[in-house]
């Protein structure tokens, strides 16, 4: 009952509205069969925005991992504070996505943003940068805000991961006569495997499906250049000329198929069954 | 709610056109009494009319007007608020050069409400969104107004950093308020900002010509009145009690924004902070919203009229393209 009410219902609805047309104030006007996936292949902004999604999505995901991996490594060192350190990496998980993305706007801003006062002070640039207007920077400081927000869950995952590797491989490690770097190639990493492929996984379907930070980072932008599929999505239902609803279900019913064949592709290469046989 | 075949009763918002074409609301003479129909601006009405019948309430108004900041004009010894556009240019060379991060106008063109600073610029050209029923977006007027407001940008150097790419609320008139700007384009919720804060000392006036006499912007906000069966009683006693005129003069004081009948304007015209806007209202003009196809050239126009403005950008083109799309869309 729960999962009918929860995922078939909304489900089958996205595919019915994508297969039907709509006039803008929102009223029924007919089925169209396939003409709507037709129409969205013929949009321009298309292709550009395909290319952003996977350049967010690789990017945001790939360094979340990298600086996650020397994050829970850090974390589960013994020292001093460690517990406060541990809280505090909390909290940009803890804060409302919108809230953070708004923060950064600021952050970023021209005029009165800090991240320029800073690099200025520093003489890191001549001049401030209009992070969000200039179209070399915008993606750059959005994937910055998307690291920032996966990090938390990325690492504590990871960080769950390395305590459970027992204790004994790497007493083994060392009697081997290990070196630390040898003995986290050939036993940490390997035995964190489950724990990076879950990782990776959900930071693919979070990140790709993330519409807050690209929303609000990029606002203040005309046009769709900068835009993922998701928010790009929601472009096409209520913010551009299209005004469609039927062709934004359209895009929706693509979406959910690419992040699962995204998903099916990463498990195959990674061979998930083993990692978790292993 | 329309998706949901849920339609409410009554519904505040700025556009109506498009619902009235797919035949969902009442019109005036179902629903309104006609001493209020009769007591709205001509204006505001015409502004509500489909097919020659008043479907769209008028419920609050504003208007748009030219804000200075008088500290900066002082220090860049002008005198007076320039009257045209050579005199705008002039005025906003001298405030840039004064440096210290001075910018001569606040020029938002971004996705949030080009359409609204490119009518005003566009009129006060003489130029117009349609000519007759046809739409007229890439008049040659309109071609020059758009090269004016990029060379503004790129050749003068007197807007703020990416006009294109510059929201009004917390872009140009977060710069304004911090005594950055000379001049923007406002409104009476930015005075009543500005007046709460204290910082930044202004006056407000009438926008810079190139053609005629100045315009402004007039916005209006409609009710709109869904047909649903068994509720056309309720609604009437609903409306008729909404537009007595010391309620909805009560609601739109309340809220900062304007009048949209003579015996609202008459009530609040003792209001000295309103003034300068209720004297700019019988002249102000309003966007194409009685054409159903406006609500996608706006979106249209938000989505692309920043990129013009851009290094590189091609007015033309731009204008040429919404041309293109606003035809299509009514299909004329």
């Amino acid at each position: 009952m729960l999962i009918g009410a929860v995922v078939l219902f909304p489900a089958v609805e996205l595919v019915r509205a994508s297969l039907s047309r709509y006039s803008i104030t929102g009223l029924y006007q007919g089925a169209v069969g396939g003409r709507n996936y037709a129409r969205l292949l013929q949009q321009d902004a298309l292709g550009p925005v395909a290319l952003n999604t996977l350049t967010w999505v690789g990017a945001v995901v790939g360094l979340t991992l990298v600086i996650s991996l020397a994050l829970a490594q850090f974390l589960d060192l013994e020292f001093p504070g460690r517990r406060l350190v541990r809280w505090a990496l909390i909290v940009p998980w803890a804060a409302s996505l919108i809230m953070t993305s708004k923060l950064f706007v600021w952050i970023y801003d021209y005029y009165f943003g800090l991240l320029n006062r800073a690099l200025v002070a520093l003489h890191v640039v001549r001049g401030p940068i209009d992070w969000l207007g200039d179209d070399r920077t915008v993606m750059g400081a959005m994937i910055g805000v998307g690291v920032f927000v996966s990090l938390p869950f990325t690492t504590y995952v990871l960080l769950a991961g390395l305590q459970s590797i027992p204790g004994e491989v790497y007493e083994a490690a060392r009697v081997d006569g290990a070196s630390g770097w040898r003995t986290y190639w050939a036993v940490t990493l390997p035995l964190l495997r489950p724990a990076l492929v879950v990782a990776a996984v959900l930071n693919l379907i979070y990140v790709f499906n993330s519409f807050p930070i690209v929303w609000t980072l990029n606002d203040r932008n005309p046009g769709f250049g900068h835009d993922t599929l998701i928010t790009y999505m929601y472009k096409i239902a209520f913010k551009s000329a299209l005004r469609d609803v039927g062709l934004a279900a359209a895009l929706g019913v693509v979406n959910v198929l690419l992040t699962l064949a995204a998903v099916l592709v990463y498990l195959n290469t990674v061979r998930w069954r083993e990692s978790f046989e292993a | 709610m329309i998706q949901n075949n849920q339609p409410p009763d009554v519904l505040n918002l700025n556009a109506f056109a498009s619902y009235a074409k797919d035949n969902l609301l009442y019109a005036a003479e179902d629903v309104l009494s006609p001493k209020t129909k009769d007591d709205f601006l001509e204006a505001f009405a015409r502004g509500g009319e489909y097919r020659g019948k008043l479907h769209g309430f008028p419920i609050l108004s504003s208007a748009r007007a030219f804000f200075y900041n008088t500290d900066l004009f002082a220090r860049a010894r002008i005198t007076a608020p320039p009257k045209t556009w050579d005199d705008f240019v002039r005025d906003a060379q001298k405030i840039t050069k004064l440096g210290g991060g001075a910018i001569g106008y606040a020029l938002p063109l971004g996705p949030e409400e080009a359409q609204a600073e490119w009518s005003i610029w566009m009129w006060n050209n003489g130029g117009d969104w349609k000519s007759g029923d046809r739409w007229a977006i890439n008049s040659d007027k309109n071609v020059q107004t758009l090269g004016f407001l990029a060379d503004l940008a790129n050749k003068h150097k007197v807007t703020q950093v990416n006009p294109g790419k510059t929201n009004r609320t917390d872009g140009a008139f977060q710069l304004f308020k911090d005594g950055k700007v000379g001049m923007v384009i406002g409104f009476s919720p930015l005075a009543k900002q500005l007046d709460a804060e204290g910082k930044v000392k202004y006056a407000v006036g009438a926008m810079p010509a190139n053609a005629g006499a100045a315009v402004t912007l007039g916005v209006e906000d409609y009710l709109m009145a869904f047909k649903k069966k068994g509720n056309q009683e309720a609604v009437k006693k609903f409306l008729d009690l909404y537009y007595q005129p010391e309620n909805i003069t009560r609601w739109i004081t309340a809220e900062g924004f304007l009048p949209v009948a003579k015996s609202g304007l008459t009530q609040m015209s003792s209001d000295a902070k309103l003034k300068p806007y209720l004297d700019l209202l019988p002249n102000a003009r309003l966007a194409p919203t009685t054409d159903p196809a406006w609500d996608k050239v706006k979106l249209d126009v938000q989505q692309s009229l920043g990129l013009a403005v851009q290094p590189g950008g091609n007015p033309k083109a731009v204008l040429d393209k919404l041309q293109q799309n606003a035809t299509a869309e009514s299909g004329r």
